[in-house]
């Protein structure tokens, strides 16, 4: 176990070096001169070289790499362009939004497609599990930020029922969780469809196993062999759906923050290009894809943990 | 006056858990299905106490004399008082703030006597020490301030006595009372707090003295005022004042429809639609702006070099088409870079839209099946005006092909320091201006060939007249100048102007919003009904 660990914790090590040098270089094909557009029209010849200067933008391009490559294996992103913040607390105070956020999309993914699979596959091919079937494509062919503008029209223009913009008052559980809920629908309401495709096929696969024969034999009652033998086992493939989903739900929390003007690391990236604030985009990326990364490592392990064949294959 | 402690309350770190207990999770989570089911969304702002107002991007410095953006100037403004600022209403006229007097004594001294104030964090009252450390270090050269051109006419402050002083110019300066003084560039900060901290201040300020202090800034989130308790005089219309950073219009229309914003500014193509159904309890505005807009054409580029061609493009484009189409009706032709109620407004350009003329200067240039570009910002009305100038280009014979950028990209493409600046041909523009026409025509200069004059337009007459402008006090002459400058313009064939577009702005109709002439906010202008 040790063996694989070690592996699997190279291969981390490895995958986020070159995640780190693709970043590099595609912020350095970015077009737009970024001392220009941080200082403004009023900014001197002299203060907008001072800034490439203080940017490290002078020094060659494999210069400015190693110093941002050993940079960020020691916890140093640089500073904010402008304001001279660290580059770590910007992302850190903006992460806890962005994470909530994915964790509201889990839950609507999860409370919602769970109990539709389920519904699904004990109805196998009637009306209800055709409808559950085109439902799901639907959810997960329309883009979130789609899902986005409507529900915030709905709910909160048209209904008021919901705030529209904001992540609600700092210190406010209360009025923090009423502005998460229109978000984490946009961002969990693709996956309702995928876990209730996912939890459907997983159920009728186990709805047929010798074991619910047996305790169909004995006489137990349909819903305890439905939700306490059957679906316990028909929802394992679905965490492992989950995890790999986490990655496309960071993608879809920047159109939430976007049309919901909510902050997060999304919406803290997306107004970093815009104004080619590049140590905030370098940054923020980084640790969103380190976190990505050890979320991947996490799953292995424990399924390296759970099953022998996984780590002797490795 | 209060002691340090009593207002290091800048909580900027994010409190997203922060006292969140079982109990009280289950008790919001269950309180909030009943509630929500059974009232309508309610407004943050109750009682006239709070204001919310959307701004279109959040802070990151807020140090008057290094500060980047418009939303950072009304919280500086409320926090470290400038001697004068804008008075709301339909004038550019200013009021005084910090200043209890202030009069021009002659062409190159302004006297002024400031009022009783304090500054926060035990730093003491306010002198006219501190307005001379103020003004005098935005126009040193050496602390590298963007905008030490707004005192580039300053000798120096003379201080009298705590709380009066001289304002010497090295020579005369017309814009002074409507660019310089009445902007943050007059603020007033402490010159023992600005010292301590090295010569700068960022987003944590101290020793503030303002109408409002800064309570909290909770970044890409908001940012609250609350009311000065030691200030003496007139106090801002609202106890505190809400900020919340939202870049796109749209988002901010859809947050003040829904209940959560008070006060918002709107995009130009949807005032058509909010002015013919605005949301119930709201008042919907409309106010001149003093943004320009216009088609630049390189004239150093090599398809363009010859007059000829660009006065073909001028004459092929229907301006009011472009204009109409753009901003579905909410803004009319504007005819050059100054806008409407400053000297220098024009009532006409000196071409026409006359296709059949284009053709004929284009057949005379020997550029007929001319192929250009065009870049513009990527922008819903930019790309609506492009598509327009594109099918008025096509009509005349010249292949248009239109160029999408981001804003990082776009306000590099004609800077000298980039490889594409000779490359760029037609570009659609927009820059926004004080109210004094010198700020208009100040970024057309020779010296701006290449930052942001990217048409490369260079006439030592033009130049000439924009340093004649800057030193006439005559309104007359100053008309005069500033239009000749415009005809020089229009002459060099370089330019289409398009229009001044309008600003649009929906409020509660419970609350009586303060704005500048051009619709700028003053936030310690807004009042309750």
């Amino acid at each position: 176990m040790l063996n694989y660990a070690v592996k699997r914790l190279g291969l981390a090590v490895a995958i986020v070096s070159l995640a780190m040098f693709l970043l590099f270089c595609m912020i350095y094909l970015v077009p737009g001169d970024p001392a220009s557009v941080a200082l403004g029209p009023r900014a001197t010849d002299a203060m907008k070289e001072a800034l490439r200067i203080k940017m490290g933008l002078d020094q060659p391009i494999w210069v400015q790499f190693w110093h941002f490559f050993t940079g960020a294996w020691t916890g140093d992103l640089g500073e904010e362009v402008l304001s001279g913040r660290p580059v770590l607390d910007v992302v850190l105070e903006q992460l806890p939004f962005t994470l909530v956020l994915i964790a509201g999309g889990i839950s609507w993914s999860v409370a919602l497609g769970i109990p539709l699979g389920c519904w699904a596959a004990i109805n196998r091919g009637s009306f209800a599990d055709r409808l559950v079937g085109v439902l799901s494509v639907a959810v997960i062919a329309v883009p979130s930020f789609v899902i986005a503008i409507y529900a915030l029209l709905i709910f909160a223009v048209t209904l008021q029922w919901l705030p529209a913009i904001g992540a609600g008052e700092p210190g406010d559980p209360g009025d923090q969780l009423v502005h998460l809920i229109l978000p984490s629908l946009a961002v969990g309401l693709g996956w309702v469809g995928y876990i209730a495709r996912m939890v459907r096929a997983s159920m009728l696969e186990v709805l047929e196993a010798s074991h619910i024969r047996t305790a169909r034999a004995f006489g137990l009652p349909e819903n305890m062999i439905t939700y306490r033998y059957a679906l316990t086992i028909a929802i394992l493939p679905t965490i492992t759906l989950l995890g790999v989903g986490i990655g496309q739900m960071l993608s879809s929390a920047v159109f939430a923050e976007i049309v919901f003007a909510r902050p997060g690391v999304g919406k803290l990236v997306y107004d970093a290009i815009l104004t080619r604030n590049f140590p905030v985009v370098t940054g923020a990326v980084l640790v969103t894809t380190v976190i990505f990364v050890l979320l991947n490592l996490v799953a292995d392990l424990i399924v390296g943990a759970l099953d022998p064949r996984v780590r002797s294959s490795f | 006056m209060t002691n340090k402690n009593d207002h290091r309350e800048i909580e900027m770190t994010q409190k997203l858990n922060t006292g969140l207990t079982r109990r009280s999770f289950l008790a919001s989570t269950g309180a909030f299905g009943a509630a929500s089911m059974a009232f309508p969304h309610m407004a943050v702002s109750q009682d006239g106490k709070i204001l919310t107002v959307r701004s279109y991007s959040d802070l990151q410095l807020l140090d008057p004399a290094f500060r980047l953006s418009l939303p950072e100037d009304d919280i500086i403004r409320a926090i470290y008082p400038p001697l004068i600022r804008p008075k709301s209403g339909d004038e550019w006229v200013w009021t005084p703030v910090a200043a209890a007097s202030i009069e021009e004594l002659d062409d190159l001294t302004i006297a002024f006597t400031i009022r009783e104030m304090g500054f926060t964090d035990g730093y003491g009252e306010v002198t006219a020490d501190d307005v001379k450390f103020s003004i005098e270090r935005i126009a040193d050269p050496a602390n590298e301030s963007p905008y030490a051109g707004d005192w580039a006419a300053l000798k120096e402050v003379e201080v009298k006595d705590d709380r009066s002083g001289l304002i010497h110019l090295k020579n005369k300066f017309v814009p002074l009372w409507t660019t310089t003084l009445p902007t943050p560039a007059s603020c007033i900060v402490s010159r023992k707090a600005v010292e301590e901290l090295g010569g700068k201040i960022g987003t944590d300020p101290v020793a503030q003295s303002g109408q409002y202090l800064l309570a909290e800034w909770v970044p890409k989130q908001r940012t609250v005022l609350k009311r000065n308790p030691d200030w003496k005089h007139e106090h801002g219309g609202f106890e505190e004042i809400h900020i919340v950073p939202i870049e796109d219009p749209a988002t901010a229309e859809r947050g003040y429809e829904s209940g959560d914003l008070d006060y918002t500014w709107t995009s130009v193509s949807s005032l058509p639609r909010l002015k013919e159904n605005p949301p119930a309890d709201s008042k919907v505005l409309e106010k001149p702006s003093l943004a320009y807009v216009w088609l630049g054409m390189n004239q150093d580029n090599e398809a363009l070099q010859d007059v000829r061609i660009r006065r073909a493009i001028q004459h092929a484009i229907d301006r009011e088409v472009v204009v109409d189409a753009a901003y579905f009706g909410a803004a009319s032709v504007g005819n050059g870079i100054i806008a409407p109620g400053l000297p220098g407004n024009r009532d006409a350009v000196t071409y026409d839209y006359d296709p059949d003329k284009a053709r004929a200067l284009l057949a005379e240039a020997g550029a007929e099946g001319l192929m250009v570009t065009l870049d513009i910002l990527n922008q819903t009305e930019r790309l609506t005006a492009a598509q327009v100038i594109q099918a008025n280009l096509a009509d005349v014979g010249i292949t248009c092909e239109i160029k999408q950028n981001d804003s990082g990209t776009f306000w590099s493409l004609g800077s000298k320091d980039g490889d594409y600046f000779m490359d760029l041909q037609l570009v659609l523009s927009r820059f926004s201006m004080q109210p004094d026409p010198s700020w208009a025509t100040v970024w057309f200069t020779p010296e701006q060939v290449g930052v942001w004059n990217w048409e490369r337009f260079d006439n030592a007459e033009y130049k000439a007249l924009h340093d004649e402008g800057i030193v006439t006090s005559d309104p007359a002459e100053r008309d005069r100048i500033y239009k000749e400058m415009q005809r020089l313009m229009d002459e060099s064939g370089c330019y289409v102007f398009f229009t001044h577009e309008v600003v649009g702005a929906i409020h509660k109709d419970t609350i009586d919003p303060g704005l500048k002439p051009n619709g700028e906010a003053l936030l310690s202008d807004f009042k309750p009904v």
